[in-house]
């Protein structure tokens, strides 16, 4: 592999991180993004699927690790496998469907075949043509290592990654409140939507983190109209969560006195009280949303919507996945995550007001989207050294010492403290050459309370 | 499906429904050019739904290529009415200004339905859409299947389901109707 380049402005940006200023250029780079595909995608954990995509032997699915198809299949005897979707004899992709069910694959370039469980069974003319040399046992396709965490399926090609339970570091307690919304779990509601888009991952990945900032203006329709039940006076309210040196980070907006679990369903509201912990709870139960990137391009988010204008609404889930496909340039893959144990009429509710708000068509996502392919193109046009974005909100915020759940915890809801911490983690892997571990403990810390706080002049 | 009203000798009640639904959807588009939303939304009737399904690309012989429950729209008149209230904010950022959208219909093909009056229509609508200052364009191609139900008041669409061509959509976002 030829030597990677790296800007200048990356170094400079590990200097004005802490101070909360990032250059706008690592958002729309062709440099950066070669870069996040030899240091960054090929050594973190990606998402890939969720289980219930693939529920039965033989299920499988398409999915990518930044440019690598992958794979994702039940094999017969149930075992999740991963395998990059590549012949061993000259490479072609041995399954062309987004999704279906399948013993075997078969190239149709020579038609070398494989099983489910990635062995290579079939070489047309073995004996003649190969005369003993080619041994079956070693031309399978070639498997990429996974791991679960309560029903997501992620891939690395990292084989001296830290194991996903290190590398979620903690959040997997706030990731049960999107993934375990009863003790049954949750279940995609249909394939994922996609679209191509010019936008950049990272500002998407960065929104979704807990950019609460945003949704008064962005979707002041919502609040306007009574569709989002939220006041500008307390929007900002709440917590704000980040894993240190592992980039995942969770907002949770509150209204001061909405009900406990207010726009769940009861029979969620039951399933919650089943699956969660007492302290799971206590972080959640007035949660108005939430909001969530796991580093570093899958995030989830729970929200309400009311088709009556005023009324609480119905709370839905959406987990995304924030796929780069260039420079500046983003496939969105977008799901709806219903409780698998509620009435399938109910699921569908649940699914209506999600189209409603996300997906290419939804309310929410439209202006998002709008936002992002606008910021995206000002971007490829800035030049590094003059243009620096402010990410100055919270840098002198004190974690709270007393809570409940892992990770630094701030409040209010609406603050940058998460995103110092996700770039200066994408920052971390960007400069750390392949071969070295990539060490949390590097990435500077995201605030600096009061007694740490450099001096002005 | 009863009998094919395009049959090969077509009568003159025939032609006269054909031009009469082509006149009813052409209309139809043209509202939704002008952004005469809450015009439009009056012509689904109360029970109507609006559906795009999600397609995805599946193996020749698959059970389906398009989605059974995924849908890109799952609305019905009254979610219509909230995407119609949105844009008529001044907050609907996506369409501030405004995207430039038209709709070019063909094929169009009329078979009448189980209840009288109500007809099933078949045809391609060709979706362009030009937004801002940028020179390039988003185009969708997609299959439109409507019930229409002759009413008293005219034409209503009563179910209306639009297949997307492409799997993965070449699109910023769907802030307006396909
Ligand atoms: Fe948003």
């Amino acid at each position: 592999m030829t030597a990677p380049v790296i800007p200048d402005y990356l170094h400079r940006m590990w200097e004005t991180l802490p101070e909360g200023r990032i250059p706008a250029k690592i958002f729309n780079d062709p440099a950066v993004h070669t870069l996040e595909k030899q240091r960054l995608f090929s050594r973190a954990w990606v998402f890939l699927a969720h289980e219930s995509e693939i529920p039965h032997p033989g299920d499988y699915v398409l999915r990518w690790i930044a440019d690598l198809s992958v794979i994702v299949v039940r094999d017969e005897h149930g075992q999740v496998r991963a395998f990059r979707n590549a012949c061993t004899h000259r490479g072609n992709q041995v399954c062309k469907a987004e999704m279906g069910n399948a013993s075997h694959f078969r190239c149709s370039y020579h038609g070398w075949t494989f099983k489910n469980t990635g062995e290579l069974i079939g070489v047309p003319y073995h004996r003649e043509v190969y005369r003993g040399r080619l041994d079956r046992a070693e031309w399978g396709l070639r498997p990429v290592r996974i791991d679960t965490y309560g029903g997501l399926i992620f891939g690395t090609l990292d084989p001296n990654a830290d194991p996903l339970d290190e590398y979620l570091g903690g959040f997997q307690f706030y990731l049960d409140f999107f993934l375990k919304p009863g003790p049954e779990g949750a279940e995609v509601y249909g394939p994922p939507e996609r679209w191509v888009s010019d936008t950049d991952w990272k500002i998407c990945a960065e929104n979704f983190g807990g950019d609460g900032y945003h949704t008064p203006v962005a979707h002041q329709f919502g609040f306007a109209l009574g569709f989002y039940p939220s006041s500008g006076r307390t929007h900002f309210m709440g917590y704000a969560v980040h894993i240190p040196g592992r980039g995942h980070c969770i907002g949770i907006g509150h209204t001061p006195g909405l009900p406990p679990f207010v726009g769940f369903p009861p029979e969620v509201v039951e399933g919650y009280m089943n699956a969660l912990s007492p302290e799971q709870i206590s972080v959640f139960r007035d949660a108005r949303m939430s909001v969530a990137t796991v580093f570093p391009n899958l995030s989830f988010l729970i929200q309400p919507f009311s088709l009556a204008p005023g009324q609480p609404g119905l709370k839905f889930c959406t987990m995304r996945l924030w796929h780069p496909r260039g420079p500046g340039k983003i496939e969105m893959w977008t799901w709806c995550l219903v409780p698998k144990h509620i009435p399938a009429e109910l699921k569908h509710e649940i699914y209506r007001v999600y189209s409603l708000a996300f997906g290419a068509a939804g309310t929410f996502e439209q202006d998002d989207f709008e936002n992002w392919t606008n910021l995206s193109r000002q971007h490829a046009a800035f030049n590094a050294d003059s243009f620096e974005l402010a990410y100055l909100q919270g840098l002198d915020l004190e974690p709270i010492a007393d809570f409940p759940g892992p990770g630094r915890a701030f409040t209010p809801y609406v603050t940058e403290i998460g995103f110092r911490n996700l770039w200066g983690t994408w920052l971390n892997y960007l400069l750390t050459p392949l071969g070295e571990p990539v060490d949390p403990a590097r990435v500077p810390p995201a605030f600096h309370p009061p007694e740490t706080q450099p001096v002005a002049d | 499906m009863t009998e094919a009203v395009t049959r090969s000798s077509p009568t003159v009640d025939d032609l006269l429904l054909h031009h009469e639904i082509s006149q009813f959807l052409y209309d139809e588009a043209a509202l939704l050019v002008e952004r005469r939303y809450d015009d439009w939304v009056e012509l689904f009737t109360d029970d109507a739904l609006y559906e795009v399904p999600i397609r995805v690309t599946r193996e020749r012989g698959a059970a389906w290529e398009v989605s059974p429950t995924g849908r890109l729209f799952d609305d019905t008149k009254q979610t219509l009415a909230v995407r119609v209230a949105r844009l008529n904010t001044e907050y609907a950022w996506a369409e501030d200004p405004p995207s430039r959208v038209r709709y070019y219909l063909s094929n169009i093909r009329v078979r009448p339905a189980d209840q009288q009056d109500e007809y099933h229509v078949h045809y391609n609508v060709l979706i362009y859409r030009s937004r801002g200052e940028l020179p390039e364009y988003e185009l969708l191609s997609t299959q439109r299947t409507d019930l229409l139900r002759r009413t008293e008041s005219g034409w209503r669409i009563a179910r209306r389901t639009i297949i997307v061509d492409q799997s993965v959509l070449s699109v910023r976002n769907l802030s307006y109707f396909l």
